[in-house]
Formats: structure tokens, sequence, C-alpha cells
């Protein structure tokens, strides 16, 4: 047997697992890394054990349990699929198809100019391939339309943690901090689906009876505060803003402020002090749906002594004014003092496997490695001089996501885009105009394991590894850089990104140098991230595989950093910034009659849009399709059973599935996961309206009306 | 826009509502597109009068009440005059006459200057009332008649008045509220609750008659008396008695009925409701009524360059008065709606000065009448609507909404729950399922939901008792009563249910490891594993775990 002591291919909490392998000897020569005795045949089956590490304590989810089954799955893709004349893929040679791609492109870039290519990433892909994707499109392809899936992930918290600490990592501390905690504060996150090894660092709060989670729904995990754990706030969606703006107006009010913090920590707190000052608590009763006591109650506990979190996931991200509401939890935060206090702080809970080192590197549309921005001069000559390239022609910014998929296939915008690990076509908002946005390409290159929805409307589909059969590095949620490694070879005629990347920038003769090896890639990542906010000069696969807890910032000559802030915050003058935020259609909501909102979110088995998720038998029997959330009330006034089908109408359009009556969501909400595809998808009625700091769209408050339909529809 | 320079704005009033139409204007300010003066009465900044009660009993300190930066404001150009008053208005040059003479210019004029607190017909308070008429005299003395109000007699309306509320409560003395609104029942409950001793005196069977229907008012009544506030019903009250002090000076002794009971205190805190202060509109030919007369765009009915927000504002339709020339409507005496018309009228002004189309300016939505929420630790009253009809009234069908001959429809229908003893009361007055009003005492869940529900005219659940479970002490636990039902999720991180734990053992898992094994269950996180020895426990006969 061959063992690889790797993480879970899925989420941001990166457990570890230990897989092991048939140790038959590969066909291919290893990649040289230090731990690795080279890689397993392809094809013979791989086991998963639960390894011993901080975040997961040698457990799993059913997910984590099942990731192996994807290896020897038969619907993976293993030859590049090349869409004839005739409509059909037919299986093509890699050189037929980097051909085409490379001649498609050349061609679009003189006619069109560079722009008319786009990229689009995903917050899954390692760190060396986030790197070296950026390094692409401004390189090889020299275009500034490049963003990414977590765009609809993690950008307005990310955005608003720069502005207020001028840094952004998703938990500055290391999540054991959480363990000892005697409140946390869990604003729009369902833990117990999105990431439940997670819980076992709340079993402490728990049983202090300090967790306090706000969630429209009565989720798994705000059921998690029963039996005296804690208490759940259920506000009406979207009315975030206005708790934490009337839970700082509570803390001020009642003189729980940290004042000596403030006058020494901080800037802008008279102003938030002015602004809070209009959110008295019945008037965000009024809003939110939250009866005063429980404001007040909540308020109390957060002020009520040491170990306070306060941690926001997507529920409060995910919106129009979401960097807002983001910066409304700091605002809390801060004004209690957490913030760079040891066993107390804020934090936000990344999704995606990596969704911190993904947002770190270069696949935003404005940023450059080592989370650097594109616009500063010093940052482009630092870049372009480890790239060997003159900073005048590194582009300049892009657009962010939401914008460069309204741009696809319009007039004189992108003609031509690569999809690297992601799959927009089930995530992305306004799904049905993004497949008509797709179909308008003059040429769509795909890179995945499996036909996914995406790939199915590309040109050419090119088949890459997966987890278990690659090197590199991946951040998780708590800015620890952790090595992912390889336990087998991966099957027929896969190849790696890195070596996609390599072929494509030779065939259009790109400057710079292209290295396929990861260990290579990361070194070179290091170099370029020397001296921006995420640094990783400091570290290489070598010293990674000594089993450092490598926190960054981690420049050369340090140790790391697993506690951000406790000296100083990231802004030049080293203090955290409080800024007033006001929620925009504070006053009237219009009647809306019969109108109920959509909130859409995750299940347990199932992971993202599914690609993966919905291939594995365990996971997919368990949850084989999508169930539509309702009230017993609502359903009753609407004529709908549980387990009837309904048809969900929002002015983007049309999404069907069966009723799930469940008194565990509000009179006014309904809630659709977003994990399924064809006319289960939910984002076919969300709308592409974007937050216009973060460029996140808004997946949480959509306006629908719900029908029961009956058989023959 | 004027053909040489900014548009020249004119803001009379500093309160909240001014000050959030200022704070609004403040971008086409800094771009030099709008000239901004404001002119307030009191010194002060513009405070949040909202909590004025909450500071007058001493429980929010005076920064609480800061919601504007007159500093910044300035900073960005607009010109803030404090401590002035505007004595005229001459509408035909365009400006406004100032106390000490000076005259603005305006091109746009906003009234935004608020109520001030009504002084009854009193014996004893006659020369302290202001005749509505009177034209205004200075900015000290903007709200007083002849006579100032005698010591020891104060009406809550500013930060002044506050703070001699402020310290008969900390002194403990005896305050009486004359007037049961919700000001008076919000003073009364927190003086009492900081210590004083207070009682409240009105001339109704009910506490806030206005918007409370007879069950809920009985309930408040009752929840304010076991607060420890003697709640006086059916009084008619008739005149102030006052003492004379140690230094000469009348003060306040006891308020007298006209039953001849004789209500002792050492402060009469009047709370008989305001009135917009209109009577320089009116003093310039502008049509006033209980405010300044404006259209559903905040426009003056009789000048196009002047207009009125906030408690002065008397939003109605131009030919809406009744022939005795009455205007239904006034303005709601809330700071929510006002601010809606600061949103909408800087938006509008804005558009003006930068030449924008009149399109761009968003319609006066459909104002749905306010709720109310006392505010009180001790007592959860919210209300709003229409609150009076009973379950058996008349069904009331409402005339217009059906076509001729057609079988009435639309009927309103009025569900009430009522639980003196455990001060619970719920009334909820629908037509075709949506809330005409409702009435919610000591049932804060359903408050806020019926809140919601109200003001987006949302359809309420056919079973409204629904509504009331929400305050049920299950209510969020009904899913997991049984923590080892068969449905019920025993592992969250592997999705396992206690059936699926129970087949496991059926098929001869002994051991939390066996069951792990065989379904997964506390492979996860760990937090489960209890629960499952436990499980095992109950479903097997004993063995030793390990």
């Amino acid at each position: 047997m061959t063992a690889a002591a790797t993480h879970c291919p899925y989420c941001a909490l990166q457990c570890a697992m230990t897989l092991r392998a048939d140790a038959s000897p590969s066909a291919e020569a290893g990649d040289g890394t230090p731990t690795k005795a080279g890689g397993a045949r392809a094809g013979g089956p791989v086991t998963v054990e639960g390894r011993d590490f901080p975040t997961n304590r040698g457990g799993l989810c059913k997910k984590g349990w099942t990731s192996a089954e994807l290896l020897t799955s038969p619907e993976r893709l293993t030859r590049p699929l090349v869409r004839r004349p005739t409509g059909e893929f037919a299986e093509a040679s890699w050189d037929e198809a980097l051909d085409l791609i490379a001649s498609a492109l050349r061609d679009s870039r003189q006619r069109f100019g560079a722009d008319s290519v786009g990229v689009f990433g995903g917050g899954g892909l390692t760190n060396e391939k986030a790197y070296q994707l950026g390094k692409f499109a401004r390189v090889a392809l020299g275009t500034s339309r490049i963003d990414y899936n977590g765009r609809f992930c993690m950008s307005s918290a990310a955005a608003a943690g720069n502005r207020a600490f001028g840094i952004d990592r998703g938990l500055p501390f290391p999540v054991e901090d959480l363990d000892d905690a005697d409140t946390v504060l869990l604003i729009g996150s369902n833990v117990a689906e999105t990431m439940p090894p997670f819980l076992g660092h709340l079993s402490g709060v728990r049983s202090r009876g300090g967790l306090i989670v706000v969630d429209p729904r009565r989720s798994a995990t705000a059921r998690l505060t029963e039996d005296g754990a804690g208490w759940h706030l259920q506000p009406t969606p979207g009315s975030d803003l206005v708790l934490l703006l009337g839970l700082t107006h509570l803390v001020l009010a009642e003189g729980l402020a940290d004042l000596d913090y403030l006058v020494e920590r901080t800037e802008g707190f008279d102003e938030v002090r002015r602004s809070v000052g209009a959110w008295w608590p019945e008037r965000v009763q009024a809003r939110t749906g939250v009866p005063v006591a429980r404001l007040r109650e909540t308020a109390r506990r957060l002020a009520s002594g040491r170990g306070v979190f306060v941690l926001t996931g997507r529920g409060v991200e995910q919106h129009v004014d979401g960097t807002d509401t983001a910066t409304a939890a700091i605002n809390l935060a801060l004004v209690l003092g957490l913030p760079g206090r040891r066993g107390s702080g804020y934090g936000t809970l990344t999704g995606q496997g990596n969704g911190q080192g993904g947002r770190e590197h270069g696949q935003k549309a404005d940023q450059l490695p080592g989370y650097r921005k594109i616009t500063d001069p010093a940052a482009r000559a630092a870049v372009a001089d480890v790239w060997g390239v003159d900073p005048g022609t590194l582009p300049g910014p892009g657009v962010p996501a939401v914008e460069l998929l309204g741009e696809l296939g319009q007039p004189g915008k992108v003609r031509c885009l690569l999809v690297h690990g992601s799959n927009p076509v089930v995530s992305a908002p306004d799904a049905g105009a993004v497949r008509a946005n797709l179909a308008a390409l003059d040429l769509l290159v795909v890179a995945d394991f499996f036909l996914s929805e995406t790939a199915r409307l590309a040109d050419v589909v090119l088949p890459v590894p997966q987890w278990a059969e690659e090197e590199g590095t991946m951040t998780s949620l708590e800015g620890r850089v952790l090595r992912r490694r390889k336990v087998r070879d991966a099957p027929g005629d896969v190849r790696s990104e890195l070596w996609i990347w390599a072929e494509l920038a030779r065939r259009l003769d790109a400057p710079s140098e292209w290295p396929t090896e990861p260990a290579a890639v990361f070194a070179e990542l290091a170099r370029a991230s020397a001296g921006g906010p995420a640094d990783y000069s400091g570290l290489s696969h070598e010293l990674l595989d000594t089993g450092i807890a490598a926190h960054w910032p981690f420049p050369a000559g340090s140790a790391g950093t697993p506690r951000l802030f406790l000296e100083r915050f990231a802004h030049p003058d080293g203090r955290a910034r409080l800024v007033p935020v006001t929620p925009t259609a504070t006053e009237s909501s219009p009647a809306r009659g019969s109108a109920l909102t959509l909130i859409t979110g995750r299940y347990l088995e199932q992971y993202q849009s599914g690609t993966q998720t919905r291939r594995v038998a365990e996971l997919d029997g368990a949850k084989p399709e999508a169930r539509l959330q309702i009230h017993p009330a609502t359903a009753a006034r609407l004529g709908i059973a549980d387990g009837a089908a309904v048809r969900v109408t929002s002015a983007r359009g049309i999404a069907r599935a069966r009723a799930d009556v469940t008194s565990g969501i509000r009179l006014d909400t309904v809630f659709l996961p977003f994990h399924y595809a064809g006319e289960q998808c939910a984002n076919l009625l969300t709308e592409g309206a974007v937050d216009p700091i973060s460029g996140m769209p808004e997946f949480k408050r959509t306006a629908v009306t719900v029908e029961a339909i009956g058989a023959d529809q | 826009m004027t053909a040489s320079g900014p548009l020249r704005v004119v803001v009379l009033g500093y309160g909240p509502v001014g000050a959030r139409l200022v704070e609004e204007l403040l971008p086409a300010v800094r771009r030099g597109t709008a000239a901004l003066t404001v002119v307030g009465a009191e010194e002060e900044d513009a405070y949040n009068r909202v909590l004025l009660a909450e500071y007058a009993v001493g429980r929010a300190a005076r920064e609480r009440l800061d919601v504007t930066d007159t500093a910044a404001a300035r900073a960005a150009g607009a010109d803030i005059r404090l401590g002035a008053a505007a004595l005229g208005i001459d509408r035909v040059r365009r400006v406004v006459r100032l106390e000490g003479g000076e005259s603005l210019p305006y091109d746009r004029l906003v009234f935004a200057t608020g109520s001030r607190a009504n002084v009854p017909t009193l014996g004893g308070l006659e020369t302290a009332r202001r005749a509505r008429s009177a034209p205004p005299a200075g900015s000290a003395v903007l709200d007083q008649g002849p006579a100032p109000l005698p010591r020891g007699v104060v009406a809550l309306r500013d930060l002044r008045d506050a703070e001699v509320v402020l310290e008969a409560v900390r002194d403990r003395r005896r305050i009486v509220v004359l007037g049961a609104g919700v000001l008076g029942m919000e003073v009364a409950l927190a003086a009492r609750e900081q210590g004083a001793e207070v009682s409240v005196v009105y001339h109704g069977d009910v506490p806030m008659a206005r918007n409370l229907d007879t069950g809920g008012g009985r309930m408040l009544a009752r929840a304010a008396r076991a607060a420890g506030v003697p709640m006086v019903a059916h009084a008619r009250a008739e005149s102030v008695l006052t003492r004379t002090d140690d230094d000469g000076r009348q003060r306040f002794a006891a308020l007298l009925c006209a039953d001849g009971k004789e209500i002792a205190g050492d402060l009469l805190l009047l709370s008989c409701g305001v009135s917009g202060r209109a009577e320089l509109a009116a003093a310039s030919g502008l049509p006033v009524s209980t405010g300044v007369l404006v259209d559903e765009d905040l426009r003056s009915w009789g000048d196009d360059r002047v207009f009125a927000i906030g408690d002065c504002a008397h939003v109605a339709s131009p030919g809406s008065a009744t022939p005795d020339g009455r205007v239904p409507g006034g303005p709601a005496g809330l700071i929510g709606p006002g601010w809606r018309q600061a949103d909408r009228l800087a938006r509008r002004l804005i558009g003006e000065a930068e030449d924008r189309t009149a399109s761009a300016v968003p319609l006066l939505p459909d104002e749905r009448p306010a709720v109310v929420m006392l505010k009180a630790e001790s007592v959860d009253v919210v209300a709003g609507g229409a609150v009076t009809a009973e379950p058996w009234d008349d069904p009331d069908p409402e005339p217009t909404s059906h076509a001729a001959g057609c079988p009435a429809r639309h009927e309103r229908q009025v569900a009430v729950w009522s639980d003196p003893a455990h001060g619970g009361y719920l009334k909820m007055v629908t037509r075709d399922g949506v809330l005409e009003g409702f009435v919610a005492v000591g049932l804060p869940r359903a408050a806020a939901e019926l809140t919601l529900l109200f003001e987006r005219g949302d359809e309420l659940p056919a079973d409204r008792t629904a509504l009331l479970r929400l305050d049920a002490p299950d209510a969020q636990s009904i899913s997991t009563s049984d923590p080892f039902a068969p449905e019920s999720t025993v592992c969250w991180c592997n999705g396992v249910t206690a059936a699926a734990i129970g087949d496991a053992v059926s098929a001869g898992s002994t051991t939390v490891e066996c069951v792990g094994a065989a379904t997964r269950a506390g492979t996860g996180c760990g937090g489960c594993k209890g629960r499952i020895a436990e499980l095992l426990a109950r479903l097997g006969p004993a063995v030793p775990t390990g």
C-alpha cells in the first residue's frame, strides 16, 4: 500500500485524512517531493482514514468519508473532448485540443484585443494553480478579464476585512481558540451542515450556554442552541445589517463598549456611534422580527466578559449590502474590543476548500499574488520582476465575476472563456442568463474531472486530476498553509492544469517561465508574494512537509502568524477602522402581497454545484433532489402539501422542486439548496445584482411566488 | 437650478428629520451643485427625540441621542446656524427673515420645524398656552405663550424639559403624568422603574386610546399598575394648584380634577399630544391644517418652491379638503415616516440641482399606518392600524371592493386571544387575510412578526394560532422534542438518524465504535458519542464500551 497524509477535497476546514492505495509502481515518474514514495497505479480503490489534526481531530463528515469514490467513478473524464461540427463531443489528443485552443485564442486576441479572452477560476484550485492561472491570464493572455467563483463566496467578508483591518484572513486565529469561548455569535452560517467537524470546536461554548445563532431558518446549527446551549435569533432575510446595528446600539446604550480599546486601537468610533444612534431596539425589532428582549439579552451576553467571538458566514455576506453587513459585524466586534485580543475575535468562515488561498494569489480581477493590488505600481513592479516581464505589459484591473459573466458573448466584450474549477451554469446568479451568454461565445474551454453542466456547453473539455492525484498546497479557513499530497496517478490522459497552461503559454509564445512541478510553482509564488499582505515567502513544500503549523503572513525568516492583530492591525498606523454603514432600503419594504423571500443554501450531503457529490451514490442517495423548505402555515395558505411538486417563480425564471413543509423556517421565507441543475437549479431565480464594493451577488433575498403544480404540468 | 450658481436650499429646523435631509443633501453640497443653509432654534446639534424619555429618566446617556455629525456637514460646506429662528418669509422676493435682521435668499425652502407639545386647557396654565396663529418671536421662546409654564410643570419635548424630569427622577420625586399616550406611558413606566413615584392621569377608559382597543388598553393599564404606576382613568383635569416656594415663586402642588379629586405631586408632566409648528408657514400665506399642507411630493399646496417634511408636514392631496375646510389626515408624529420623507425630498432636490429628469425621483410609496411600540422593559405593547373592531361586529364588507350585484366578499375578520392573568393579548383585524390592524401585548415574537406582516401587507396564515405559538416556550424545539425519536438526527457530521443507529444495533453493533463503523455516526466532530451511548443503553443489553 502507498499512503498519503493529505486533506479533504471539499470545504475550507480542510480536515486531515490519510489516503491509502494499491502500491504497485506508477507508470510515470514521481514528482520529486520528498515525502512521496511514488504514486500508485490509477484504477484501484483508495481508502480514506481520518487523521489527527487540530481542526478535525481525526473526524470526517459524510462527504469526506466518501470522497475517494469519485476517483474510480465511471463518469470520470480521461481524454480531452472537442466538439465536432455535428455538435457531439469526440475524444481528441492533447495536441489537437491545445492547438485548437491556442489558435482560437491567438486569433481572438489579434482581431478583438486581449480582453476578448476571459478566464474564470475557482476557490477549489490549489494555491499553485490559483497563482499560475492569474499569471497565465496576465502574462500569456494579457487579459484583464479574470475572476473566479470565490466572488460568490468570500468577496464581501474580504472587502470588509481589508477595510477594517487592512488585511483579509478569514479567521485571524487558530480554530482551537474557539474551544475555550464563553460566547460565540454565529451569524449566517450553518456549520452543522457545511463543515460538520467544526462543531467539535463549539462544544465548549455550548456547554457554557453561549452559542448564539442568527439565521432565518431553524437550521441544524440553530438547533444546536437548544437545551440551554444558547439561543437562536430568527430575523427576516436581509435584515442582518439592521440587527447588527441594533446590537451595537445596545452595547453602547448599556455602557458595555470597551472604550479604552477603542481609543487605543481604533479609528472612526465616533462616526459609528452616531450612525447606530438611529437604531434603537424597538425600531430594530420592527425591521428584523427579533424581539427587543432577545436583542438586549444578546448584547449583554456579548459584553459579558472573556472569550467572545463574532463569526460571519455567507448568510450575511451574500447580499447586495454584504460588505456593509460584514462591516457592521466587525464594528460590533470592535466596539466590544474583541479583535486582536487573545481568546476572542472576529472571523469569517471561509467556504471553499481553498477559498482562502484562492483569494490571495491573483485570481481576483484586481489582484496580484500576495494579496496585492494590481493598481499599485510597486506591486506591479515587484511581481513583474519575478515574472521577468515589463510591468507595463501587465493589464490593469478587470471586472468582478457577475460583470464578467455578463460580458460573455456581448458585442465588443469577451468572446473566449477558459473555466477552471467552476460550474457557473449552476452556481452563478441568474443562471439562465449565464447559460445564454456562454452559448454566444466563440470558444468555451472547461477543465474539470467530470462533465459538469458548464462543461456540457463547452467547445473543448480538458480532463484534469482530482485532489488525490496531485501535489500542492491549500490555505485553510484559519490561514494555515497545508500540503495536499498525491496517493496515486490520475487515470488515462488526465493532465494537470499546470501542464496545460505551460503548453498553451508555449504555443502562444508567452514570455516568462512556466514550471509544471507544483513545488517549483510554489517557490515562485512564495517569491512573488514577498512583501504583500499574504506573504508566503518563508514557505516551501519542503518546509511544509516537516509538519509545521504555517499560518500566513509567513515572510522569510519568520515562524508564521497564528494570531494576527495581537500587537497591531495591518493598516499603516496599526489601528483598526470602524466604518459607519447604513442600510440603503431602510425604511419601507414595498407591499408585497403574496411574495415570499427565497434564500439559497446547502445540504450536508452536497457540495457547491454538486459536480462531485451528485456523483457519489451514498451522498446523492441521501439528498437526491432539491426540496423547497416552506412553513406549514404558509404551505397551507398556498395549498401545498409536504412532498408536493411546486413551481417557484421570480422575475428571472422558474424552478421546480418538491415541498419540504417544516416549521423550521419563517412564515415569510422559503429555502432552496443551490446544488442542483436543470429545472431544480435555484440560481435560475436569483438576480445578477451585486454589492457595489465587493461584487458579491444577491443570493439570499429573492422575491418569489410559490405554487403547487399538478403531476401533468 | 439658478442660471448662475448652485441651487440655494434653506432648511428651517434641525431636528432628526431636518438633519437627515441635510445628510442626504451633502453629496450635492460637496459637488457644489447645492448651497445649503439650516436654521435651528435649539443650540444643540440635532438629537434623537425618540429616546428623549429614556434620557429623561436617566437610562440613556446624552451621547446616545446623537444622530448626526454636524461638524462633518459643516466641513462639507453646509451653513448650519443653531440658536437661530426664522421670523418671517417673503415668498415674492424668496427670502427668509431671521432673528437679528438678516435675510436668507432661497431657491427652495423646506419646513422641518417639527412639532411642539400641546398645553391643555387647565386653570393655572392659561398664559402658557400658545395661540396657534401667533407668529414666532425668537428662538428662545419659540414654543412659549405669553408666559412660561409654572415651575414644576413640564412638557417633555426637548433636552431642557428632559433635564427637569431627570432631576425629579433622580430625587425620587412624585411625578404626575397627564395623558396616557405612548410618550406618557413610556416615561411613566421608565421613571417608575428608575425609582420615582409616578401616577398617570387620563380622561378616557384606557391608556393609549389612539392606538389600542379596549382589550389591549386594559392589559396595558393592568401591567402598569402591576409595575407600581397608579392609573387614574376617567379623570377630567381642571386646574393646576400651586404652592409658594421658599424663594417666593409658584410651584406645582397638585392636579385638580372635575370630580374634586386632587392628585398631589412635585412635577406635572404634560403628555397631551403635539401640534406641528406651522405658524410661520401660515403667516406667509401658505395653506396649513394640522401642519403645513403638502402634496404627495411633499410640495406646498400653495408654492412650488416650498416643501415640508416630518412632524410639521400634513401630507394630503390638494383638493381633499372637506366642505367645512378640514383636511383629513395629519402628521404621523413618528420618526420613520419623517426620515423616509427626508430621503425622498433630498433625492428630488438633488435631481433639481443637477438637472436630472424628474422621473428619477421616486414616487411616494403608499404609507401604511405606522406601527406603535411602547418602549418599556416591563411590558410589551405593539399596535398598528385600525384596531377597534371586535369579533362579533358587523363584518363590514368593503363597499367599493366588489361589483354591484355580486355577493360581498372581502369581509373584515377579527381574531382575539385574551389571557389577562398571564399578560397575553392578541388581536388581528384582517381583510382577505391581510392585516388592517393588530394589537399584541405580552407576546413579543408574535408582535414582531405581525409588525412585518402589517408593514408589507403580507397575507396571514389561515391558522392564526401559528402566530400565537411563536411565543410558546416550546416553539423553538418542536422538531426535536424527543431527541431519540427515530427520525431525529443524532450525528450531524454524517447525517445519521436514531433509526439508522437502531438498525445498526439490530444488526449486532454493541459499542459506540461498532455503531460508528456501521453508520459513520460519531466519526466526525465526535460530539454525539454520548447520545449514541445513550441510544445503545436504551436499545440493547448493557455492554461495556471500548
